[in-house]
This record gives structure tokens, C-alpha cells and sequence, in this order.
């Protein structure tokens, strides 16, 4: 692989990380969040191989395979199966509307490349000037939690917040070493699992899995 | 050997903890009780090891705590305090099996007791700022659990915990401030690293870091107006612990104080000097004054607690005066007298609560007005009792005397120094501590008299019995070191100057001489304790023998005292604590503001006739009324408002987090 062909794939995977978040802010239909959600982690799995085939770095390939089946795959499955079918699963009235949440994330895009000097700093290597789209990516998650109404929306942002925390570690220091990544990865899944036990509870007892529902459960 | 002495020292209170954890039932208060006394024994070796070589013992380890290890370093200082504590722990673990059920056997109690012991001599014995902060936060902590260990059902004991815990824990951070702030600009976390570096640290952070200080151990040590928790905490407390706190943990904010002021930043300005002086005059007139008026006998002992807190700090800040305008000598003088005052107090005031605490064991109650004609009933406890009062009353022959005679010599002599400043504060710091004298003696009349004396005022006092002799013991053996002090000073004032001499810079340590008398060398000044009490015991011979030729004339009848023409005499016809005390209330009126309260209710037929008058009066802390009640109603109302961040809205808390994130980075980048 040529250095520009190099370049060009960290590049597009990095791109594509990002994308697929603000992306997740567009749709509206649960089931496609998911699916952009699966597609942007196949994108940081991309990320991780291209890095471990430039680097040589065995570790680093293993992980990109665990991120690719987890990220990629696991967790979307097991996301897709708390979706209900019919209206319910369309995020039907976020707090603050689609347009102006796209805004909010090209703002916080901005913020990201605007603080994120120091960090670029850090990095010896190309790399290091996409960091930004990973802490991009962090605070996109954040506010996707924070404006969507939807349980199954809230995990996409946590589960957003992590992929970019993921991105932001493979490009400044060439990865996790393997054990602490697998353990993330455990966790995160594991995060994922408790959540959707609990949303199948909520939506049972409740009857939805709107979180706003729940706040006359305060006091 | 000291070094391992130490060790051992730590261990034994760190086995006999685990021990009262862990130990049955029916063995662990004697078990934990004996393994902190032997913890006690091991560091009055050291500490008396340290006192007679005159050369301080080192201990490091890396182990213990992270990053920084832990260092033990026992100075003269420490010693003497160390000393006390001690003493006063192993008094207390005599007492302990006694009085446990009473409120103290618990499986928590058995083990924290033993924490709470070893971390104040750890405290004593820290080398370094993170060791004594450890330690420091360790006996907070300990101390609260204590208090409200085994009384949890009473809502006295949870607000009293309450306000102790935030009043220590306010004052723990601002120890912690005050040590940062040192450590950090002196480069070092070893107490050795700060002293040497003290004279290059900028004048503002010295100020602040004194300032701080003084707030921090001010409030441990009972200081107007950081005292509010030890009238509630002291009273709720089981009597050991309340013994311990009073007696033991107290001495520690002058401890820091000193430390603070002295040892690491090598003497303040005198304008802190002057502060410490005012605090101590306020504390101490204060203090004396709540404990006149008090009638519940603990709350008595807690305000006398801050009453003599008072004078130490006034002999501590004399000295500070005196050492800074180059009169050295004096200056030591004083720091002796705040040493001694700190000795004698702890075995008076441990003393006093340990009997306190039997009283309550066999009546059932601390309030005065429903004590009384104990000294028929519990003879050795109210010996005991009357002892360790008259020694804080600081009457001959007893050791209070001797502090207060130090203190009033060192002041006195202070007056012939020139200087405003001295001048002012000396004279008005004399007239003010004179008056605390005088209330003190009022506050134990009142408690021997209306508590001890007469007839029984309740069923619970009639029915009391002696308490068993491991309780009679502990609370005598200090009384006996009250007396043992108040005859031959000498046996500890050595010591004590040797230890004032490491504190007050250039301070000479041969300010005292003589062996049965005390002498002032270079200044005027005489006492004579043990001719004092041979003298007093000739008067008392002869009073009691001309009693004796006076009842042996045949002439002798016997007829009813005069009672109002009423043949019956009943115990509510006795003087009671509120009526003593009330004509000080009108005189301190102004301080005092005690609530009065009188409910006349009239019989059915007629309003002409009157069926009952109902008087009640009660005297507050007129601090805590105008200072603090204020204070927490602002909170409160700050606490209310906040309420409306929290709506319950999962968005809205998410929300907070990602304006929180932004905030972070904007101010990072």
C-alpha cells in the first residue's frame, strides 16, 4: 500500500466515522439508525486494519476483526431486536428538530477541530489531524442522547460516543493494546445487553419506551 | 528500639480494632479495651524516651500509603501530648468494660474505639503533611461514628452528628487548604522540608495558611465561635467517648496550632498572635459563662471545654507576643503554662465525664435538677467528681492551680514588657480571665452542689447505686494524677519546658527551677504546692478536730430545721440548677438571652384562683441563634432553588453533562 493509498483509506474511514453520526441525527426510522450505527462500525473496524497492515502491528488487525464483529454486527443485531415494528419505531417528535440538530452538529464539528490543537499536538504522526473527527464524533453522541426522546435512540449515542473515543485512541496512539480493547469492547456490549433488557421492561410495564414517560416516576 | 516501639504502637491499636470486630461477644469490649491500653502503654515508652534524650524518633515506611509512604516523627511536643492522650485512653479502657452496656458494647464500638485511640497519637506522631492528614481525617471520621454509635434512636444524638460532622468536616478541608498551600510552596511534604524552607515562603501565603489553620483546629479545639458541635456532640456521646473527645481530641487544634504557627512557619506576625489572644479571651469567658448557666451536667463539662480551650490559646498567643518582641524567656514561660494547662485539663475533664458517666450509668440521667443527694449513694464517684471540679475550678492543692498560677505569673510579667500592643492585650486578657475564674467556680458549685449534694430529686437519683470498681478506677486514676500534679509539679514541668523550647524560638529552657517549690528564675515569683497542701491539710485537721471537740459537749438537741413553718421538707424545696444560676442570667442578660417562659393556668370556676404556674427557662447558644441558624436558612433556600435544575427529565441531565463537556474544553483549549 502506497503512502498516499495510505492516507487516502485512514481518510475515508475517519470521514465516514463521522458521516454516519451526523447521519444517525438525520434519519429518523430506528431500524436506519442502527444501520448507519453498523456501518460506522465497519468504518472504525476499516480504520483500525488499515493502521495494523501500515504499522505491521498483528494486535492491531486482531482488533479490527473484534471491532468489525462487535460493532459492525453484534450490537446492531441485538439493537434491531428491541426495535417494535409500526409507527413507534420512527422517532417521531425529537426535542429539538432535524434541521436544527444537523446545525448543532456542524457547530460541534467546528468546536472539535477548534480545541482539539493540543491533542493534534501530541500525535507525532499524520494521523494525529484527524483527531478532530473522532472528538467530533464524542460530542455528537453526547447530544444525540441529550435531544432524542427514544431509549433505542440513547444507545445509539452512547454507543456513538464510544466509537469516537475508539477512533480518537487508534489514531493518536496506534490503538489499545488488545487486552484493554477486548475488555471496552465486553463492556460496551454488556452495556448494550442491560439496556435492552431494561427497555423491553420499560415497554412492557409502560407500554412505550419514550423516556419522557418516565419523568412522573420523579419524587 | 523507640522506632520499633512506634511500630508496635500502631499494631497494637490495629490488632485491638480488628479484635473488637471480630472478637465474641461476650469477651471483645475486655479484649479490645486491654489491646488499646497496652497500644497506650507502648507510646508512653516512646514518648517518655523522647522526653528524657531530648532527641526526636523516625519512622518511614513506603508501604503504607501510595505515593508518598507514610512518616511517623515523634518530637518533644508530640511527646508530651502523646503522653496525655495516653493516659488518658488507658483511664478510659479501664472504665470501658464497666460502663458497656450501658451504650458502648456494640461490635462497631468495640472496633472503632481502638481506631479512634491510635489515630490520635498518629496524628501526634505524623512526620508529614499526608500522614497527619490521614490520621486527622481517620479520627474525624472515628470520632462521628462514636458519637453515634448505639444511640441512634434518639433525634438529639442525629442532629448532634450532623453538626459535628459538618463542622469537622468544614474544618478539615480547611486544614487540608492550609497544609497544600504550605507543602506546595515549600517544595516538600515532610514537616522538616516546610520548617526549613518557612523564612522563603511569600507573606501572603503564610497569612492565608495561618488564617486557615487557625479556622481548621480552631473549630477542633472548641474556639468561640467554631464551637457550636461540642455542646451537642459531647453530651450525646457515650461518657468514653465524650471522655476522650473532651480530655484527648481537643488538645489536638492546639496541637495544630501549634504546629502550624510554630514548627512549620517558625512564628507568625503579631497581628495572628493578637487573634489567637481575642480568641482565646472570648472563648474562655464565653465558655465559662454557658457552663454557669447550664443545667445538663455534660453540656456543663462541654462549655468548660471551651472555657479552658480558652486559656490555653491565650497563653499560646501571649507567648507568640512575648517570643516575637525578643522576650524569649517569657515567652517560654508561657508556652510551659499553655502546656500544663493542656496537661491538666485533659485529666480533669476526662475525669470529670468518666464520673459523669457512672452517674448517668446509676441514675439514668444528666440533668442537675433531677440528681442530688448522691454523695450518701456513690461515694467514691462523687469524690472523684469533687476533685476533678475543684482542679478545674484551679483551687490549691490540685493541679488547675498550678496552670492557672503559671498563666497569670507569665501574663503579669508581660505586663512590664514595653509595647502597645502587648500592653493592651495582656492587661485586658488578665481582667478577662479573672472573670472566667470566677464563673468557673460558679459553674462546679453549682454542679457539686445542686448535682451532688442535698436530697435526691428523683426517683432515678434515689435508687442510684455505686457503680462497679473498674468505672470507680478509671475515673480515679486521673483523679489521683490531678492531685499527684497539683502537689509536685515539678515531676512534669521539666519536660514541659524542654518541649516549650522547641516550639518558642530561642527559647531558654531554664525558665523554672526548684524541686518542692517552683521558682521563677530571673523573675519574681514563688509557689510552694506541696507546703500549700501540707498547710491546707493542717487547716482542714484543725476544723475538722474543733467539729469533733464541738459535738462531744453533752448539750446537744436535736430539733427540726426551720422550714417555713411546714414540718415536711420535700427535695423540690432545694435550690435547683435554674435557680442558681439565675441571678448570673439577668447580670449576663445581653449574652446570655436565655428564653423565659411562664404559663399561669386558672382554676375552672374562678380566674381569681390560680391551679398551677408552669416556669420553664432555657438558655441557648446565642452563636449558633445568631450566626448559624442564619446561615443554614440560607442554604437551605440556595438547596430549594437548586431544586429546580432537577426536573427529572433524563434529557435535561444529559443536557447538562454535553453544556459541562463544552464547557471543559472550551476552557482546556
Amino acid at each position: 500500500m502506497s503512502r498516499s493509498g495510505y492516507v487516502a483509506m485512514l481518510d475515508l474511514g475517519a470521514g465516514v466515522v463521522l458521516v454516519c453520526a451526523v447521519v444517525t441525527l438525520w434519519r429518523r426510522s430506528l431500524a436506519a439508525i442502527i444501520r448507519v450505527l453498523a456501518l460506522q462500525g465497519v468504518a472504525l473496524g476499516g480504520v483500525a486494519l488499515v493502521l495494523g497492515l501500515r504499522q505491521h502491528d498483528g494486535a492491531l488487525v486482531v482488533v479490527s476483526f473484534v471491532v468489525v464483529a462487535e460493532k459492525g454486527a453484534a450490537i446492531p443485531a441485538v439493537l434491531m431486536r428491541v426495535v417494535p415494528r409500526g409507527p413507534t419505531s420512527r422517532e417521531l417528535s425529537p426535542l429539538v428538530n432535524v434541521p436544527a440538530s444537523l446545525v448543532a452538529a456542524g457547530a460541534l464539528t467546528l468546536l472539535a477541530f477548534a480545541v482539539s490543537g493540543p491533542v493534534v499536538a501530541l500525535v507525532p504522526t499524520a494521523t494525529g489531524r484527524l483527531v478532530p473527527l473522532g472528538l467530533a464524533t464524542v460530542l455528537i453522541g453526547v447530544l444525540a442522547m441529550a435531544i432524542r426522546k427514544k431509549a433505542v435512540s440513547q444507545i445509539v449515542g452512547l454507543l456513538l460516543v464510544d466509537n469516537g473515543i475508539a477512533l480518537v485512541a487508534f489514531l493518536a496512539t496506534g490503538g489499545f493494546p488488545l487486552v484493554v480493547e477486548l475488555g471496552a469492547s465486553l463492556d460496551v456490549l454488556l452495556v448494550v445487553v442491560v439496556l435492552r433488557v431494561l427497555g423491553s421492561e420499560i415497554r412492557s410495564r409502560y407500554g412505550v419506551l419514550d423516556l419522557d414517560e418516565l419523568q412522573e416516576l420523579h419524587d | 528500639m523507640s522506632g520499633a516501639v512506634l511500630v508496635l504502637e500502631v499494631a497494637l491499636g490495629a490488632a485491638a480494632a480488628a479484635a473488637g470486630g471480630l472478637a465474641p461477644r461476650n469477651i471483645r469490649v475486655r479484649v479490645a479495651a486491654a489491646l488499646t491500653a497496652a497500644a497506650c502503654v507502648a507510646a508512653i515508652v516512646v514518648a517518655v524516651d523522647v522526653l528524657g534524650s531530648g532527641h526526636p524518633v523516625a519512622v518511614r515506611t513506603a508501604e503504607i500509603l501510595p505515593l508518598t509512604g507514610a512518616g511517623l516523627v515523634l518530637g518533644q511536643l508530640g511527646a508530651v501530648l502523646v503522653s496525655v492522650t495516653a493516659v488518658v485512653a488507658i483511664a478510659v479502657c479501664v472504665y470501658w468494660p464497666g460502663y458497656a452496656h450501658h451504650g458502648l458494647s456494640s461490635r462497631a464500638a468495640s472496633c472503632v474505639v481502638p481506631v479512634f485511640v491510635t489515630s490520635m497519637l498518629v496524628v501526634l506522631e505524623a512526620g508529614d503533611t499526608v500522614t497527619f492528614l490521614v490520621a486527622w481525617e481517620l479520627m474525624a471520621l472515628s470520632s462521628l461514628l462514636l458519637v453515634l454509635v448505639d444511640q441512634d434512636r434518639r433525634e438529639e444524638t442525629r442532629s448532634a452528628g450532623q453538626w459535628y460532622a459538618v463542622m469537622t468536616h468544614a474544618g478539615a478541608a480547611s486544614i487540608v487548604l492550609a497544609m497544600v498551600l504550605v507543602s506546595a510552596h515549600a517544595g516538600g511534604h515532610s514537616f522538616a522540608a516546610i520548617r526549613s524552607q518557612a523564612g522563603h515562603l511569600p507573606g501572603g501565603v503564610r497569612d492565608v495558611a495561618l488564617v486557615l489553620a487557625l479556622v481548621g483546629f480552631g473549630s477542633k479545639a472548641g474556639v468561640v465561635p467554631l464551637h457550636v458541635w461540642l455542646p451537642k456532640a459531647h453530651p450525646e456521646a457515650p461518657s468514653p467517648v465524650s471522655a476522650l473527645m473532651s480530655g484527648a481530641m481537643v488538645n489536638l487544634g492546639i496541637y495544630g496550632i501549634l504546629l502550624v504557627g510554630d514548627r512549620l512557619l517558625g512564628g507568625g506576625p503579631s497581628w495572628w498572635w493578637t487573634a489567637v489572644v481575642a480568641l482565646g479571651v472570648v472563648s474562655a469567658l464565653y465558655g465559662a459563662l454557658q457552663a454557669s448557666a447550664a443545667s445538663d451536667l455534660k453540656r456543663l463539662l462541654a462549655y468548660s471545654t471551651t472555657d479552658n480551650m480558652g486559656l490555653v490559646l491565650v497563653a499560646v498567643g501571649v507567648s507568640g507576643l512575648l517570643a516575637d518582641g525578643r522576650h524569649q524567656t517569657l515567652g517560654a514561660l508561657a508556652m510551659v503554662a499553655a502546656l500544663l494547662l493542656v496537661v491538666n485539663h485533659a485529666l480533669f475533664k476526662a475525669s470529670l465525664f468518666l464520673s459523669v458517666g457512672s452517674i448517668q450509668a446509676a441514675t439514668g440521667t444528666r440533668e442537675l435538677d433531677r440528681l442530688g443527694g448522691l454523695v450518701r449513694r456513690m461515694p467514691v464517684t462523687t469524690a472523684v467528681f469533687v476533685v476533678a471540679a475543684l482542679a478545674v475550678a484551679a483551687l490549691p492543692p490540685l493541679n488547675g492551680f498550678v496552670g492557672e498560677w503559671l498563666l497569670f505569673q507569665s501574663l503579669l510579667h508581660g505586663l512590664e514588657v514595653s509595647g502597645a500592643v502587648v500592653g493592651v492585650v495582656v492587661s485586658v486578657a488578665v481582667a478577662a480571665l479573672a472573670l472566667t475564674g470566677g464563673l468557673t467556680v460558679v459553674a462546679f458549685v453549682k454542679a457539686i452542689g445542686v448535682g451532688l449534694l442535698g436530697r435526691p430529686r428523683s426517683p432515678g437519683a434515689e435508687a442510684a447505686r455505686e457503680v462497679p470498681h473498674g468505672m470507680q478506677i478509671g475515673a480515679g486514676l486521673l483523679a489521683a494524677l490531678c492531685m499527684v500534679l497539683g502537689v509536685a509539679p515539678m515531676l512534669v514541668v521539666p519536660y514541659l519546658e524542654r518541649a516549650a523550647a522547641t516550639v518558642v524560638a530561642g527559647g531558654r529552657s531554664s525558665v523554672l527551677r526548684g524541686g518542692i517549690e517552683l521558682e521563677l528564675s530571673g523573675l519574681h515569683g514563688v509557689l510552694a504546692p506541696a507546703w500549700t497542701a501540707v498547710g491546707l491539710a493542717l487547716v482542714a485537721g484543725v476544723a475538722v478536730g474543733t467539729r469533733d471537740l464541738v459535738r462531744r459537749r453533752p448539750k446537744r438537741r436535736v430539733a427540726e430545721g426551720w422550714a417555713c413553718g411546714r414540718e415536711l421538707l420535700t427535695p423540690r424545696m432545694q435550690y435547683t440548677a435554674a435557680s442558681f444560676a439565675e441571678p448570673l442570667e439577668r447580670v449576663f442578660d445581653d449574652v446570655l438571652r436565655p428564653d423565659r417562659d411562664v404559663t399561669v393556668s386558672h382554676v375552672a370556676e374562678s380566674r381569681f384562683f390560680v391551679e398551677r404556674v408552669a416556669y420553664r427557662s432555657s438558655v441557648g447558644d446565642v452563636v449558633e441563634r445568631v450566626a448559624y441558624r442564619p446561615a443554614i436558612r440560607a442554604v437551605r433556600w440556595w438547596g430549594s432553588r437548586a431544586r429546580a435544575l432537577q426536573n427529572g427529565s433524563v434529557h435535561r441531565y444529559l443536557g447538562y453533562g454535553l453544556v459541562a463537556l463544552l464547557v471543559v474544553l472550551v476552557v482546556l483549549a
